[in-house]
């Protein structure tokens, strides 16, 4: 069974094509990197990946499970990290990242576990927007990764990364179906063996380690 | 096209038939003289537009329901044919109520239950134009139009649980004489009518404005197999 | 019960955020204070006509009190791409919903606080049992609606007109049910047992329709 199945997948926002007919395939284990300009649509294919929308039309099936009628159930075995942190201000990392665990029923020992490998077990007592924006990608990370999820998704997790961060990508990706959208064709080689890339909402090409000419 | 051009020119007709009932057959009332003949028309449009109103909700609920597009188009249609026949209501009452009461306006159960009519479906068409359109606009739209309908019946009974200064229900009780019966029932159903011709027809442009052309991607290359 | 516990802990983790931002109920507090001196000028207010006068201002300074405690409720979230991270966590969104008003519900509880000891002060009116009951009532009611239109709100434009032009419709019933109770309460005539019933069926209806509605408010 593979991780992920999209069938001509589209969207559009009232009469505006975001996305046309996009086919995915991804087995398990795979590190696929999800390659495009702004505006090409990356960010919505992988929002429709990640249950947060329904798409216009088109399948998709997730570990097995319809995306479009399981999303609930799927959302507890997928990790997201979306364009904007998402996370709570006046909170500390540590109480960001306890309150996730509550909501997902996760047990709150994961807590400090997390704050460690993202490497943020010195600033666990700082409120979250008081770390650079760099702590707060990798605190969005780590929470992706707090209930051990089967399919990891990232939208441009480059975006603000510190030093630290790549990291702490290979870290969480290791060993988990993970689908990625960058700009960053060398980040995209380096952690995905395939990539694909849209343009203007549909699949321009798709290969591995591919050397994209654009 | 040509059968909306029917449709309409039939539903004009009728109206004017009704007019000619309203001002020639229909006698004068007795304590309200010539002003009273406003009443049929008034009265006719707000049923009209509460049956609006009820396929609104009925839309929101089946698409909430079913995700059906036809239901949320209707829902549409109905909202601005309701919101119109609203406005002619509240318009026709406070020229009515001018001259027999003296003010444009009371606070009475009634004309405050029509006035927020019409603020909430206000709300409705606005809730539609901002929202991004398609399924979050029909989503939103259908909420609002499902609590507006559930609202006003409650707010009706509100006020008049606190005071009311609506004249009688003036076709409930027998006191009209046959021909204002016979011109209010003629009247009502030519008003519904109406309602349903310009419903189809705006249900007619929504189906036109929702097949705009969709994904005319240009040159990129189409692809011929998953990526993989 | 894992709504429960999702409710309660966003319900803490609103409350907590406001503890230590102290951002609304200092403003909101000193609002309805504003509201009252106002209305005493506006209203040329004397020992005659202030109890008449009472629980007309306590309304639109809680209506106006409520529009902003449950605007801000959900504009922040948005802001911050969190109501998405909440949703992504698979849970409930009524569960999701219920957290919030209970937790805006309270900021508007605190803020009554000092506005009917406020108004009894200012007023000269009897600020008895039965009237904090009655208000407490229908900040239920009216807690629950308008976090409602406040989620849909949060993700469109223009919220600040759209805001109270769907909510306060809703809210009429309230505001009719719960002006009649406290100005019964504050020794006029009328029926207080009869309003407080209303209140509490307006409550349990709305109540129940919100939470089935917020499903399709805050998710796709």
């Amino acid at each position: 069974m593979s991780a992920l199945v999209a069938e001509r997948l589209s969207h559009w926002f009232g009469s505006d094509p975001a996305l046309d007919s996009v086919d995915l395939l991804v087995d398990r284990g795979d590190h696929v990197a999800i390659l495009g300009e702004n505006g090409a649509g990356k960010t919505t294919l992988l929002r429709i990946l990640a249950t947060a929308i329904r798409p216009s039309s088109g399948k998709l099936e997730i570990m097995g499970l319809d995306a479009l009628r399981e999303r609930r159930r799927l959302r507890g075995r997928i990790g997201y990290v979306a364009h904007t942190p998402g996370l709570y201000p006046a909170l500390t990392a540590a109480e960001n990242l306890a309150f996730f665990c509550d909501l997902r029923g996760a047990d709150r020992e994961r807590v400090p576990e997390m704050l460690d490998l993202a490497g943020l077990s010195q600033v666990a007592r700082k409120r979250a927007s008081e770390l650079s924006r760099g702590m707060q990608q990798r605190l969005a990370i780590a929470r992706a990764v707090l209930h051990d999820p089967l399919l990891l998704i990232l939208d441009e997790p480059d975006a603000s990364l510190d030093a630290e961060g790549p990291e702490l990508l290979v870290r969480v990706m290791k060993d988990r179906t993970t689908v990625l959208a960058t700009h960053d064709q060398a980040l995209a080689t380096r952690l995905c063996q395939r990539t694909v890339v849209l343009r203007r909402g549909r699949v321009f090409g798709a290969g591995s380690r591919l050397r994209v000419v654009q | 096209m040509t059968r909306y051009f029917y449709a309409a020119g039939g539903a004009v007709l009728l109206m004017l038939a009704a007019a000619g009932m309203i001002f020639f057959f229909a006698p004068e009332d007795a304590l309200q003289r010539e002003v009273q003949r406003i009443f049929y028309l008034h009265v006719s449009s707000a049923i009209a537009a509460y049956g609006c109103f009820a396929v609104v909700l009925l839309g929101g609920v089946v698409y909430l329901w079913k995700d059906s597009l036809v239901a949320d188009r209707l829902a549409r249609a109905a909202a601005l044919v309701g919101v119109v026949l609203t406005t002619v209501t509240l318009v026709m009452g406070m020229l009515w109520a001018k001259p027999i009461w003296g003010t444009y306006w009371t606070w009475d159960a009634r004309l405050t239950s029509t006035l927020v009519l019409w603020i909430i479906y206000a709300g409705y068409l606005l809730v539609r134009r901002l929202a991004a359109p398609g399924r979050q606009a029909a989503r939103f739209a259908a909420v609002v139009g499902i609590f507006g309908f559930v609202d006003v019946p409650i707010v009706h009974f509100s006020v008049t649980w606190w005071r009311t200064q609506h004249p009688g229900p003036v076709v409930i009780n027998d006191a009209l004489p046959p021909e204002m019966l016979a011109t209010f029932l003629f009247t009502m159903v030519c008003t519904l009518i109406l309602a349903g011709v310009l419903i189809a027809i705006r249900y007619r442009i929504e189906t036109l404005l929702d097949a705009k052309p969709v994904a005319a991607v240009v040159s990129a290359p189409t692809q011929t197999e998953p990526a993989r | 019960m894992r709504f429960a516990t999702v409710a309660v802990a966003i319900a803490r983790k609103d409350l907590m955020s406001e503890w230590r931002t102290r951002e609304l109920v200092p403003a909101l507090a000193q609002f309805v204070v504003l509201a009252l001196v106002i209305a005493n000028f506006g209203f040329q207010i004397d020992s005659h006509n202030a109890s008449a006068i009472a629980p007309g201002v306590l309304w639109l300074a809680l209506v106006f009190a409520g529009l902003i405690a449950f605007g801000r409720a959900f504009a922040a979230e948005r802001e911050q791409a969190t109501l998405e991270a909440m949703l992504m966590t698979g849970a409930q969104p009524a569960a999701i919903f219920a957290g919030k008003a209970l937790a805006a519900g309270l900021l508007l509880v605190v803020c009554e606080a000092v506005l009917l000891p406020a108004l009894g002060l200012l007023f000269g009116v009897d600020v008895s049992a039965g009237l904090v009951g009655a208000v407490l009532l229908a900040t239920i009611g009216m807690a629950a609606l308008g976090c409602l239109f406040a989620a849909m709100v949060a993700q469109l434009r223009a919220r600040e007109l759209l805001l109270p032009l769907l909510t306060l419709p809703l809210w009429i019933p309230f505001i009719v049910a719960g002006g009649q109770a406290v100005q019964s309460a504050m020794g006029g005539s009328g029926a207080f047992d009869q309003a407080v019933k209303l209140l509490l069926d307006f409550d349990i209806l709305f109540v129940v329709l919100t939470s089935l509605a917020a499903r399709f408010v805050l998710d796709d």
